[in-house]
């Protein structure tokens, strides 16, 4: 490869470029590997699927190129089949290939233009009639301010609110279906109504559920057998099944999304993590155009960048802890597990003697003072549920765990510390539950938690978040400001709330069957209290952390809350009778009396059939027969891991191959080449310049066939291709 | 079809709607945009094929262009000369690749060149670098610009060189699931 520039006697060669250089350098290996790209079979089987997606509406057919013999092998594949409008050159090129069609092919001009345009222009409608149908969705423009200041976290929250209002607007309406409506309509006692007002009513009573809303249908005691009363259509069963509908559609519902979760984030999320590459070349939003926005995606791009190189940060701090160390941690960290748990039974404590104070009987008080008295395991529980997950946040920062296991670990103990104090709480009640009609009580402490909950989240807001934030805006240098620091909307607790917030319901959903309604009109007004909070007091979070994660975790307390509910409301139907004064089940020894009645009144075999799949008979062969089925999924699962692993493997290998092999061939073409080439008559705009700007076919070899056809000098180029050809 | 415009001639028309992923009417929009960028430099009358270009500096004061990290090297790669002057050719062809109807394949070629900015047909780190302190505008410190820049090469490299290749940057973005969604400009 030397040089062969030869001045002598007044001639000098013409030389091309390739001999003049002499390493292969990486940029003409590159043009002869793209060449070659363009034949194998797999990209051509990629462009011909890309077409069938292409619109059908242009000019070009895969029209016999016999015509023209001189067009290069793969250029002519191209060039008639690829739309003009798919390739990667400048616009003059691309006019001249499309003239270049015009001779193979005539124009059918405007009827095909015609058609595009309606194709286009309908694909347009579809996308403008979907945007318009989510912007009915409700207060879908609120949750995209909020998305556009907060991000996304915020926004998960609000549409898991979102969520819970359209759950409990569907338990709404099955209630109203099966219990409401028929106790309204064949109401056997005529002068029983909805409401009455009696002498001692106030309106104290709608805080504690006694007096006028006792007597409502909002409680238990309100609903008796009416006239309705065939053997298997009457209001009791109708209660029954009512409420039993109602538990088995929130369970389909949360398990459905539960799973999908978890699939999305958990599945293919860890596994193809390629996060890195992903946010650097697709991070940026080419649509943004508001400076705002711009900002606040900027600001989120590095705090996942930011977020990223702290978990690196943190792994290979962990990496490089000695072993006294390690040592250290997990003594430390058994301490601040031991303080946990005694910070939860001191909780629980606390829960029981309210619970006990407030049972005990008080007269003469004034009326406030038995409101409060009343109210105290309430009062009680929501004090505690606002505390401890706070101490928590801070015992887990002593931890030494990465972030997102901080904000895991909190969230896991917070969301036990709020179930089991719910569940130590039903527990007492039903101690001493011995009263007459003791549903009504057990529903009146539900109604009382769901009211006290409610205006926890009003006094916070009013009383706490405004004044700190007038507090920080006006005397920002103060010890008190710089103690509190500028507010941040903390998404794990907010979501706790909901979801214990639907925990009262669904336990209390049996012993008062209005409380989805006063659920769905509660969590409106807390859409509004939590949206008016966001936005005017507080401010963005610097620092996010997966959220992925966290979300999957919300959906299963969800799925948790739903489990203690309905094991509570099982216990108790199987182990009290129902009181003999009050409720629809007024006589019957048990609740399941009236699906006894039922099922006795059914002919003979329907009636054998029941009893059959009730019977042990039938349920172990199909607890067995799932079990069965359950263990092929999971082995089928782990070979599919095992597999997509070496295929993942195979993968990389072969197109390391594959690059081997295309450098190989590049090297011996080249070398042909030069054994090939003439000394003269080369032109040297036979490559293009690889380095144009202009035409990133540059290294692609598209640009060079097309000057091709523009040369009608470059013959020596026909016969080089067809060499490669014939390579 | 309409009144009679006297910008193009039809036969020009039908040329661009050929060569792009636009119709007449948004061909004469796109038109009207590029006059009001610069009116005293661009005629009405394209209909003689006037050779007018119109500075990268007024180009990336465009809104749609004016808020986005790499409106520079947008511009430049679509500009004939590489300094990024555009004809109205340019810019038709510009705006016709980065609309929604491009293919992905066309996207990823243009997306490379974009992000290429040493011109040499490879990503190496220091174009990610300067990608990434566009992308976070120089908030990172050098080192953790340079781990992510690692860690993105090391990703997305097949063949083991250090740095990306058409082939290894087109294998990771018909993979990324939000490239045909984020890549767009709608005009």
């Amino acid at each position: 490869m030397e040089d062969k520039e030869c001045n002598s006697g007044g001639f000098m060669r013409l030389l091309s470029e390739e001999s003049c250089s002499s390493t292969v350098t990486g940029e003409s290996c590159v043009n002869y590997q793209t060449e070659i790209f363009n034949q194998l079979p797999s990209s051509l089987a990629r462009r011909r699927t890309h077409h069938h997606h292409q619109d059908r509406g242009t000019i070009e057919t895969s029209h016999p190129v016999e015509k023209h013999p001189e067009l290069a092998g793969e250029a002519r594949d191209r060039a008639s089949t690829q739309p003009i409008r798919s390739l990667p050159v400048c616009m003059q090129r691309k006019r001249e290939a499309r003239d270049l069609r015009h001779l193979q092919t005539r124009t059918v001009g405007r009827w095909e233009s015609w058609k595009r345009n309606q194709r286009i222009n309908r694909k347009r409608l579809g996308e403008q009639v979907g945007e318009a149908m989510s912007r009915l969705l409700p207060w879908s423009s609120t949750l995209h301010t909020i998305e556009g200041r907060f991000g996304v976290g915020v926004k998960a929250y609000f549409v898991f609110l979102r969520y819970l209002v359209y759950l409990n607007l569907l338990l709404c309406l099955v209630i109203g279906g099966t219990i409401l409506i028929p106790t309204v309509v064949y109401d056997s006692d005529a002068d029983r109504g909805l409401l009455r007002f009696e002498g001692n009513d106030s309106v104290l009573d709608f805080f504690v559920g006694s007096g006028f809303l006792e007597r409502s249908p909002v409680f238990y005691g309100f609903y008796a057998r009416s006239s309705l009363d065939l053997l298997c259509l009457n209001t009791p069963l109708l209660f029954l099944l009512g409420t039993l509908t109602v538990l088995i559609l929130s369970l389909v519902m949360v398990v459905r999304r539960t799973v999908v979760g978890y699939k999305h984030t958990w599945l293919l999320g860890n596994r193809y993590n390629i996060h890195m590459s992903y946010k650097v070349f697709c991070g940026w939003d080419f649509c943004i155009q508001d400076p705002e926005v711009a900002d606040l995606k900027l600001s989120f791009i590095r705090n996942e960048l930011k977020l990223y190189l702290e978990e690196e940060r943190f792994q290979q701090r962990e990496a490089r802890r000695t072993l006294g160390q390690w040592a250290r941690l997990y003594f430390l960290r058994g301490l601040l597990h031991f303080l946990v748990l005694v910070l939860l039974g001191g909780a629980f404590c606390l829960i029981y003697h309210a619970t006990k104070a407030s049972q005990a009987e008080r007269s003469g008080d004034y009326l406030i003072l038995t409101v409060l008295f009343q109210y105290l395991p309430p009062i009680v529980i929501t004090l505690v549920n606002f505390f401890l997950p706070h101490v928590f946040r801070h015992i887990s920062s002593f931890e030494d765990y990465s972030i997102t296991t901080q904000v895991n670990a909190t969230l896991v103990r917070s969301i036990f510390l709020k179930l089991a104090s719910l569940g130590m709480y039903l527990f007492f009640l039903f101690q001493n539950s011995q009263q007459d009609c003791w549903e009504n009580q057990f529903g009146k402490e539900m109604y009382k938690l769901a009211v006290f909950d409610f205006l926890a989240c009003f006094c916070n807001t009013f009383f706490i978040a405004y004044p700190r934030k007038w507090l920080v805006d006006r005397y920002p240098s103060s010890w008190l400001a710089r103690l509190s620091g500028k507010q941040h909307f903390l998404i794990p607790f907010n979501v706790l709330d909901l979801v214990y917030s639907q925990t009262v319901t669904w336990v209390g959903l049996f012993y008062c069957p209005m409380l989805p309604f006063i659920e769905t009109v509660k969590l409106m007004a807390i859409f509004y209290i939590k949206k008016l909070t966001v936005l005017q007091c507080c401010v963005p979070a610097q620092r996010m952390f997966r959220a992925s994660s966290s979300s999957v975790l919300f959906h299963f307390m969800l799925l948790l809350g739903l489990i203690m509910a309905v094991i509570t409301l099982g216990s108790n139907l199987h182990k009290f009778e129902p009181s003999s004064s009050c409720g629809p089940f007024v006589g019957s020894a048990t609740v399941f009396n009236v699906t006894a009645v039922c099922v006795d009144s059914l002919p003979g075999p329907a009636q054998s059939t029941l009893r059959y799949l009730s019977s042990e008979a039938f349920v172990l062969p199909v607890i067995l027969a799932q079990i069965v089925v359950l263990t092929s999924f999971e082995s089928r699962r782990r070979a599919n891991g095992k597999a997509i692993e070496r295929l993942k493997d195979m993968l990389v290998m072969s197109t390391s191959d594959k690059h081997f092999l295309l450098k190989q061939h590049t090297l011996s073409l080249r070398r042909q080449k030069k054994t090939f080439k003439a000394p003269t008559t080369v032109s040297g705009t036979r490559e293009g310049s690889p380095t144009t700007m202009k035409d990133p076919s540059a290294g692609i070899g598209e640009d060079s066939h097309i000057a091709q056809l523009k040369d009608p000098s470059a013959q020596p180029t026909g016969d080089d291709i067809k060499i490669d050809r014939g390579l | 079809m309409g009144n009679k415009q006297t910008i193009f001639t039809d036969e020009q028309l039908d040329a661009y709607q050929d060569c792009t992923f636009f119709t007449r009417k948004e061909i004469l929009r796109l038109h009207g945009r590029y006059h009001e960028l610069a009116p005293h430099l661009v005629p009405m009358d394209y209909t003689n094929e006037p050779d007018v270009t119109i500075p990268l500096a007024l180009i990336v004061s465009m809104p749609e262009l004016n808020e986005n990290p790499f409106r520079n090297r947008i511009v430049e790669s679509f500009s004939e000369d590489g300094a990024g002057n555009l004809s109205f050719n340019d810019f038709v062809d510009m705006f016709s690749v980065l609309s929604e109807t491009a293919p992905r394949e066309l996207k990823a070629i243009y997306a490379f060149k974009i992000y290429d900015f040493n011109v040499d047909n490879f990503l190496c780190k220091e174009d990610l670098e300067k990608t990434l302190n566009k992308l976070t505008r120089e908030e990172l410190s050098p080192e953790e610009v340079t781990l992510v820049c690692e860690k993105a090469i090391e990703e997305a490299d097949l063949d083991g060189d250090s740095k990306l290749s058409f082939a290894d940057f087109e294998n990771m973005i018909t993979r990324a699931p939000d490239f045909l969604s984020t890549f767009h400009i709608r005009i």
